[in-house]
């Protein structure tokens, strides 16, 4: 008697109606771990590090000097002169503009000096003013030179503003010894 | 005259047979592009807001030092004193030639600390800095 095993006719499949669940869990898992958090900030280089007994005196020219001094209080002076912090910029630009086409050994240098009892938000908000000058200026620079914004020029381009015709000069004072 | 109400002969189903495709591909994209804390945070602070901001754009370049309002500074994963920044920074920018400092520091820090990092971070030639902002609103 021959035996025929008996086949049931089931289908055989993975059952994936739930993958669709499973799938939204991790991704709800991942979409609330997630920390975007984008690194944006105030760009600097920092001065070479020289020691105090080989530190050399090198006179600037005053024209080609924009001292900011921060005190303890938050008060600003350039140049010797109390100024607000929304007056940098109007304070900077034009010497900033007057020195596009000459070269770099004369273009101007923004130093900030401060005290040690200084906010930090203040130093930050001088800071920014004086970028955002610069920034402005490259922006103008572009727009009268090449007909285009500075986020349209070619690297080429790009590179004669930021590094021959405005470059962004900053220098931080030596902090003092404090006796 | 009997009118007959006119009925899509289609079935009137949202297809659902791609969803978890579709919901698996949103997944990976999340996977790829998270990146996990590696760091906890042991200060507290916050930052200052500016306008001037820029993006850094390579973030594996990136090393963090914090400062909370208590004026403590952790480097990277520790708390640390200022004089034992310079050290470890050197040993980091030798590994990392082009390493970008990013400073989140408090924003009613004074200057003097700031100030101490900074030559610090000169000393251990690590002189690439980020001063952490938010946009200002």
């Amino acid at each position: 008697m021959p035996m025929i095993k008996k086949r049931g006719l089931r289908e055989a499949e993975i059952p994936n109606s739930s993958m669709a669940d499973i799938a939204f869990l991790l991704l709800l898992f991942f979409l609330v771990s997630t920390t975007i958090d984008v690194d944006t900030g105030i760009g600097l280089t920092l001065p070479e590090y020289i020691p105090p007994e080989e530190q050399e005196f090198a006179p600037l020219s005053k024209d080609r000097m924009a001292a900011i001094l921060v005190n303890a209080d938050g008060e600003v002076l350039l140049n010797g002169e109390i100024i607000t912090i929304p007056q940098i910029e109007e304070k900077l630009k034009p010497r900033i503009e007057a020195k596009i086409n000459l070269p770099k050994k004369k273009k101007l240098v923004v130093s900030i000096k401060t005290d040690r009892r200084t906010p930090y938000n203040i130093y930050i908000q001088v800071l920014d003013a004086v970028k955002k000058t610069y920034f402005d200026v490259q922006e103008e620079y572009a727009r009268a030179t090449y007909g285009k914004g500075l986020d349209d020029l070619n690297e080429e381009e790009l590179n004669d503003i930021k590094k021959n015709k405005i470059p962004i000069i900053i220098s931080l004072a030596e902090p003092e010894v404090v006796k | 005259m009997k009118f007959q109400k006119k009925r899509a002969q289609t079935k009137q189903e949202i297809p659902t047979s791609s969803m978890p495709d579709i919901v698996f591909m949103l997944l990976l994209f999340f996977m790829v592009t998270t990146t996990l804390r590696e760091v906890d945070v042991y200060v507290q602070y916050q930052l200052p807001q500016a306008e001037a901001i820029e993006k850094i754009e390579n973030k594996r370049l990136v090393s963090y030092i914090w400062v909370g309002k208590s004026g403590r500074i952790q480097l990277e994963d520790a708390i640390v004193k200022v004089d034992e920044i310079q050290p470890i920074m050197y040993k980091k920018r030798q590994a990392l030639p082009n390493v970008i400092v990013s400073l989140r520091i408090d924003k009613n820090s004074d200057m003097g600390i700031v100030t101490d990092i900074q030559q610090e971070l000169r000393k251990a030639d690590a002189r690439r800095i980020n001063y952490s902002a938010m946009v200002k609103e």
